[in-house]
């Protein structure tokens, strides 16, 4: 399964270009590739040549061919497949496909081989990748730019604001200590000078690279003896004056680190709508949470290759007394459902009368005041081999190519079965410039350019709108691009339709009071 | 081991860059000039012009450089610059380079990220690596799937450096923890490949770990799967119970490569029928399911080596490959046809013979361009079905027969050989086939089908009403007689101005044919010109017969098999016909037939007058008529047929020979050393005997696998290059590989002083290229150094090297030279001997442009030791057979064939004649697509004949 070089040579047998993918003598691969065009039948119907050793696959691009050299027990689906590739990306770099035109662009096409073959195996990648990844333009390294920018432009502001502050403050001591200046002189400022000195450098190296231009402004503070020394992180704080300066230097300081702080974290992780709603932390003493996992997966031209859903329920208890309880479960009589108790809860009560409660009577479930965890698991369950007309979404995508456009639409159908929250349906969409235009949606989109997806929400799907649609244009792209489409949404409802029923405690009394919550939720809801 | 080549770029040398110019640029600051001159700087150094001062100026202009393109030219130039000096150490300018990869690996951009460690994966030098790899680690864990996957690659060719795991301890842990996090499906194959080329214990437990899931991976890691499963399963054969869950599970796998390759491992790990019937039944399918001629193709090799392997499981399979004829490419039908036709047993043989009469029709209905060589490899293929079940033929030799009069010669021409066959080996279907031949002769316009249905009739006609018909048949063929009158030949004479595109046709048709035995024979006419020249043809009847059309355009070889047939038929006419009245009648008719022929040979309205071969024979047949007797009675009517039977069973003998003699060499030798897989010490194997198979085949291709050569050979392969009393002495060793000549040269200092930059200095002549520039040494008083140097070849030709050796010693200024002796390289080092069918080589000879003639001067007598002489000394293959060449008759005339390495044909035909003084006089010729074949064996052959010395 290795190809060992991907070539551009001439019909006369001339290597314009090659890559190789695994470590070979410059002899043999010249060999190889000298030997190629003698080996080339004519008229024949099929694109391979087999010798002793090696297998070429190759295609004719005009006085051309573009060739891979394989070994004989090579795969020769993948192969072609890769070939194809390469056959779709040469034309893309290199405009006119004649000798002259290869070598020319011979580096480009090099680079391009390498993103479409590592170390001999085949990668999953499409023309548009490749050409987005050859043309190495990284957000990242934009952003780091902008940082770097800002960084350089806030400390020269601090700068600026710290120069008039010095100088505010050298008139007003001027009018205040006239006669102490003199006497201040001598040793500490030069002591001064310096400890500036290490502020400046300091500063620079925060902020990288703008270090030229700060230390210049140092120095011409420094050397006009105007600066009262300020403290700074490294230098110890010397004199009285200083404290002022220091807080609000160091504040200065925080407050620009936050304000890059910020930048960042504004844009470094594309904060995600969660679909899971945020769970309030629990008042009541008990709190049963029954929760359904659903995993589904679409496949594009229609049925589901993945469906199941997994179930638990939790229990959270405020405080310990409250402990000693068993809870009363009921759930629709369905023999799909596969539960799954704790291993410490008692197996025979639990199938016998639905009630979960520990082996030991005398042993209180755990508490937990957090209201982070959503408490002890004590049951699981999962229900699988659902029937397909269970699923409470299913999402249909046309991507259709037009002329200069493609236009995608989606619909989406909902089952009666659910009313569904927070629907979010995520396209992935090429690489693009700007955002796609949307025609006509049912609900709200979004872009977000940096995962290149759009995203499509709708806040309710209730009986109102059981089924809705989008379309929206892009540039020409692979009906591949939009897919896998992934979904998230939130449910009222489960499955199961599991309900605790009581609480009993164990040792008399009125019950607890209990609270119960229950949701659906999707974990991995895809159409691929 | 030879440096490897990563990258290869056309050097236009014509106009070289100059490095001052390239220096300059990249000293400079626009960007697409740098751009411009980095590609020439790497250009330059891949054609070997290392010029050190670039590299300083490379490390002090272009390091620091932030354009993306050019850091990625750097990365490049990098890789195939020398990163050590002459003793194996890093050159100390590589810690620059060390602190810039670091920069590279720490960059914000995703992608110089990754381009960076993808140059990582093909370095070698440990010292440069090594602070780095903190670097690589922490771009594990980075954002984008790119750097990660990269990543992963470069710590798994760190990893299997030398000294890698030293440098990356806990590499594999690292790597498994990232494969259970990974989602990228192109980095989890990475870490998968990572786990499997460095620590197979965790890949093989995270497979187990995930075995359900298997069947929802990514294809890539279903590949590598796969491959995994072969490889745990070659070292460890009783695990693959295991496994074979896995596969069969990945069967069903959407990608068509998966299956692919499911269905190749299945075979390579077991030979249990069901996984071999699972094996085919997938290629089977792709078989039909993939479009691409390409897949089909392989696909059928592999059912080819299954069939050669499992044949039994084969056969049941026959009616699925058969399928595989319902594409119109003729190279897939073939291959089809050929692993058919060593399947077929009793109980399929219907089946098959009914498909291929299927296709058969097929062919008539639909007018498609290759149809005729289709039909011809189908009634090939139906011919070989009925030698091995004869009672088939009765089945299909019907059908077939309406071919006779095919517009395709040689689909004819089989059908008509196959009716021959089978009518001598099936003498119930005689009858039949006689009544069809003769209902269905006027059709056939060919003529060599023409005179094999003549001797059919001829032979087999045995009843009264036979015979008659078939000189009926005949007669109607040649239409009325005469076969032109007085006033046709005034028309001809007074249209003396023949159309002369006619005349041209025929005239130019008029070069000497090869006989089969390959002698040159002057043939009178051309014999396959269906167009006959028009104004005899417009002369003649409208309803033309067949023969009479063919024997209008002057075809006399054909007369002469219409007056045989008629002769034999009218000798057994007189036996079966009791009354004499028809016989003389029927006899006379024949005469009359056969003075007509000669008398249109003599008229002047054929361009050419018949020839003397066949004056004679036409008039042997009617003095025979004339004159019969019992002895030739006898020699007409029995000893033909015999001679017919006689052949059959020969050529059946040869053939059964033949497959007895693959047969045995399949076999082990009585002496052969037998391996128990079980006892063997596994310590003492190497990996390579391991895994031989599949890393044999990546070794051989990329040239690395070297088989040992006879020492005894290699000694004899030592040139001496120059004299003994030369100060210096030169000797070397020549092994001539497929695409490379490899000349190890022993130099040896005689004298008692230093010699100063020695130099081995070649030059080539022909189609031989020196690849590498030699280096310059330095040569202590008395010792030797060894130097290799690589010759490029790029075709089969007699090539020369020259070369001098060139030093200075210290208190001489000048240079001295020494001039080598020249090196030969030997034809016969690149041919080997083929063989090709019959009519392929006559296709050939016809075809290729180049000949040359060798006259024959030879002090050996007898015509076969000459033969076997030129056999031996150019190392071809004689394909006239042994049979043929039987008997003494001072006459030889035969075919070689031979192929180059490089896939060139060599043809050479001998015909020799015993001279009255015993001396043996003749032409060797030697025909083939390219001047250095021609010449090179030609001259290999003067110099060779002479022999006995």
């Amino acid at each position: 399964m290795v190809v060992l070089a991907a070539s551009i040579i001439s019909k006369s047998g001339k290597a314009l270009v090659s890559r190789q993918f695994v470590d070979m003598s410059r002899i043999r691969i010249e060999g190889l590739l000298a030997a190629f065009p003698k080996l080339v039948g004519i008229g024949k119907q099929h694109t391979y040549v087999e010798t002793e050793n090696v297998r070429y696959v190759y295609q004719p691009i005009e006085a051309l061919y573009l060739l891979l050299v394989t070994n004989k027990q090579s795969n020769i689906l993948e192969d072609l497949e890769t070939l194809r590739l390469l056959s779709k990306l040469v034309p893309e770099y290199c405009s006119n496909l004649d000798e002259e035109g290869i070598c020319k662009t011979a580096f480009e096409l090099i680079f391009a081989f390498d993103e479409v073959i590592s170390l001999g195996h085949k990668e999953n990648v499409t023309v548009a990748q490749v050409k987005q990844y050859c043309e190495m333009e990284s957000h990242e390294e934009k952003l780091h730019k902008l940082v770097l920018q800002s960084k350089i432009n806030e400390t020269k502001d601090v700068m600026k604001r710290k120069a008039s502050e010095i100088d505010k403050s050298k008139i007003e001591k001027n009018r205040g200590e006239k006669g102490g200046f003199m006497s201040l002189t001598s040793s500490g400022r030069i002591e001064s000078s310096f400890s500036e000195m290490s502020i400046s450098s300091g500063g620079g190296g925060f902020g990288s690279s703008s270090g030229f231009g700060l230390s210049t402004e140092v120095e011409s503070f420094s050397s006009k003896n105007k600066g009262r020394p300020s403290a700074s992180a490294t230098a110890p704080p010397k004199g009285l004056g200083m404290k002022l300066g220091k807080t609000q230097r160091t504040n200065q300081f925080l407050e620009s680190l936050k304000a890059e702080g910020e930048v960042i974290v504004e844009d470094v992780p594309p904060t995600t709508t969660q679909s899971k709603s945020a769970v309030p932390p629990p008042t009541d003493p008990v709190t049963l949470t029954v929760e359904e996992k659903i995993n589904v997966t679409l496949k594009r031209d229609g049925g589901v290759s993945n469906f199941d859903v997994q179930g638990t329920l939790s229990l959270q208890i405020l405080n310990q007394e409250d402990g000693l309880i068993q809870v009363q479960i009921e759930s629709r009589a369905d023999s799909g459902i596969l539960f799954k108790t704790h291993p410490n809860i008692n197996k025979e009560l639990f199938s016998n009368e639905n009630i979960l409660g520990l082996k030991d009577p005398n042993r209180p479930f755990p508490t937990g005041q957090s209201g982070d965890a959503a408490g002890v698991g004590l049951l699981k369950w999962r229900i699988q081999n659902l029937d397909e007309s269970l699923v409470p979404l299913t999402i249909n995508c046309w991507p259709s190519v037009s002329g200069n456009e493609t236009y995608v639409s989606i619909e989406y159908e909902a089952s009666s079965m659910f009313d569904l929250r927070n629907v979010v349906i995520s396209v992935p969409l090429p690489a693009l410039r700007d955002a796609p235009n949307v025609r006509q949606i049912d609900g709200e989109w979004r872009y977000d350019p940096r995962a290149s997806t759009l995203e499509w929400s709708i806040l309710l799907i209730d009986s109102s709108n059981r089924s809705g649609s989008m379309e929206f244009v892009v540039p020409p792209a692979d009906s591949s691009v939009f897919f896998p489409i992934s979904v998230r949404f939130t449910a009222a409802k489960t499955f199961s339709d599991l309900k605790v029923l009581n609480v009993l405690p164990l040792r008399g009394g009125s019950p607890p009071k209990f609270s119960q919550r229950t949701q659906l939720i999707t974990e991995n809801y895809r159409v691929e | 081991m030879e440096k490897s080549c990563s990258l290869l770029v056309h050097f236009d040398s014509s106009t070289p860059a100059l490095a001052n110019e390239i220096k300059e640029a990249l000293e400079g600051n626009d960007v697409p000039a740098k751009i411009e001159a980095m590609k020439s700087a790497i250009m330059l150094l891949l054609n070997g012009e290392t010029i050190p001062q670039l590299f300083i100026t490379i490390i002090r202009y272009v390091l620091p450089t932030d354009d993306h393109t050019i850091r990625k030219l750097l990365l490049l130039y990098l890789e195939i610059i020398d990163k050590t000096d002459s003793k194996g150490k890093v050159l100390p300018e590589m810690i620059l380079i060390c602190q810039k990869l670091r920069d590279n690996l720490q960059h914000p951009n995703e992608y110089i990220r990754g381009v960076t460690l993808r140059f990582l994966c093909r370095m070698n030098e440990t010292e440069i690596i090594e602070p780095l790899i903190p670097s690589v680690l922490s771009n594990l864990e980075h954002r984008h799937p790119f750097v990660r996957r990269n990543a992963i690659l470069a710590i798994m060719a760190i990893y299997k450096l030398p000294q890698g795991e030293q440098l990356l301890v806990d590499a594999p842990e690292m790597i498994e923890k990232a494969l259970l996090s990974e989602q990228d499906p192109s980095a989890k194959r990475n870490a998968f490949l990572m786990l499997f080329n460095c620590a197979q214990d965790r890949a093989v437990n995270y497979l187990f770990t995930h075995v359900d899931s298997v069947p929802e991976w990514g294809e890539l890691l279903q590949m590598v799967v796969l491959e995994l499963i072969r490889k745990v399963c070659r070292t460890n054969p009783g695990e693959k119970g295991k496994y074979i869950k896995i596969i069969i599970s990945l069967l069903n796998a959407p990608s068509e490569a998966v299956i692919y390759e499911c269905a190749g491992t299945l075979v390579s790990l077991s030979s249990a029928p069901t996984a071999i019937r699972a094996a085919a039944n997938t290629y089977c399918q792709l078989l039909l399911s993939q479009s691409d001629n390409n897949v089909k193709l392989i696909v059928l090799d592999r059912l080819n080596e299954l069939k050669s392997s499992h044949r039994d499981v084969m056969i049941d399979m026959i009616m699925d490959v058969l399928r595989a004829l319902s594409s119109p490419n003729l190279d897939i039908r073939r291959k089809t046809l050929d692993i058919v036709l060593e399947l077929i047993t009793p109980r399929n043989i219907d089946e098959v013979v009914l498909t291929l009469k299927k296709e058969v029709v097929k062919t008539q209905s639909t007018e498609l361009e290759k149809n005729g060589e289709y039909r011809q490899m189908l009634v090939q293929a139906i011919h070989t079905c009925a030698i091995k079940f004869p009672e088939v033929a009765s089945t299909v030799v019907h059908l077939l027969m309406d071919f006779l009069g095919d517009s395709n010669v040689s689909s004819a021409m089989d059908v008509v050989v196959f009716v021959r066959e089978i009518i001598a080996t099936n003498p119930k279907l005689r009858v039949s086939i006689i009544m069809r031949l003769l209902d269905t002769f006027y059709q056939i316009r060919a003529t060599r089908v023409c005179a094999c249905a003549l001797w059919i009739i001829g032979e087999y006609c045995l009843s009264l009403s036979e015979v008659e018909s078939g000189i009926a048949t005949i007669k109607q063929c040649l239409g009325d007689l005469p076969f032109y009158t007085a006033t046709e030949e005034q028309n001809a004479v007074d249209a003396p101005k023949q159309p002369p595109q006619a005349n041209s046709i025929t005239v130019s048709s008029r070069r000497p044919a090869i006989l089969a035995d390959g002698t040159y024979a002057t043939q009178s006419a051309a014999s396959e010109i269906a167009v006959a020249p028009p104004s005899l043809v417009a002369g003649s009847l409208s309803s033309t017969g067949n023969l009479r059309s063919l024997l209008l355009i002057g075809d006399f070889f054909l007369g002469t098999v219409i007056a045989c047939t008629l002769t034999k038929l009218v000798l057994r006419y007189g036996e079966v016909q009791p009354s004499k009245v028809e016989v003389n009648k029927a006899s006379s008719q024949a005469l009359l037939t056969m003075v007509s022929m000669l008398q249109l040979g003599h008229s002047s309205v054929l361009p050419h007058p018949i020839d003397n071969d066949s004056y004679d024979r036409v008039v042997l047949c009617i003095r025979l008529l004339c004159n019969t007797g019992d002895e030739i009675r006898k020699i007409w009517l029995q000893s033909c047929r015999q001679s017919f039977v006689k052949m059959l069973a020969d050529k059946q003998l040869r053939e059964t020979e033949e497959n007895k003699a693959k047969a045995q060499t399949s076999h082990a030798q009585p002496d052969d050393l037998i391996d128990f897989y079980h006892l063997k010490n596994r310590k003492g194997m190497s990996q390579l005997e391991l895994e031989d198979q599949v890393q044999d085949d990546l070794k051989r291709a990329t040239g690395d696998f070297t088989k040992d050569g006879d020492d005894e050979n290699k000694l004899n392969r030592i040139l001496q290059l120059t004299g003994f009393s030369d100060p210096v002495y030169a000797e070397a060793y020549v092994t001539v590989h497929h695409y490379d000549i490899v000349l190890d040269v022993t130099i040896i200092n005689r004298t008692k002083e230093t010699l100063q930059n020695l130099c081995l200095e070649l030059a080539t002549m022909g189609d031989l290229k020196l690849v590498e520039r030699p280096q310059n040494y330095t040569l202590a008083p008395e010792s030797s150094k060894q130097i290799k140097a690589n010759i490029k070849v790029s075709s089969t030709e007699t090539g020369v090297i020259f070369g001098n050796i060139v030093y200075e010693t210290s208190n001489v200024l000048e240079r001295t030279v020494i001039v080598l002796n020249d090196i030969h390289i030997d034809i016969m080092d690149y041919i080997t001997p083929a063989s090709c069918a019959d009519w392929t080589f006559r296709t050939m000879w016809a075809e290729f442009e180049w000949e040359n003639k060798v006259a024959v001067n030879t002090v050996i007598q007898d015509e076969k030791e000459f033969l076997n002489h030129i056999v031996k000394s150019t190392n071809m293959k004689c394909l006239t057979p042994p049979s043929v060449l039987d008997g003494e008759c001072g006459f030889l005339s035969a075919n070689l064939y031979a192929k180059s390495v490089f896939g060139e044909d060599a043809l050479v035909n001998l015909s020799i004649e015993k001279q009255a003084d015993g001396k043996l006089s003749g032409y060797i010729r030697i025909r083939s697509k390219t001047q250095g074949i021609a010449l090179s064996l030609g001259d290999k052959i003067t110099l060779k004949q002479k022999g006995g010395s």
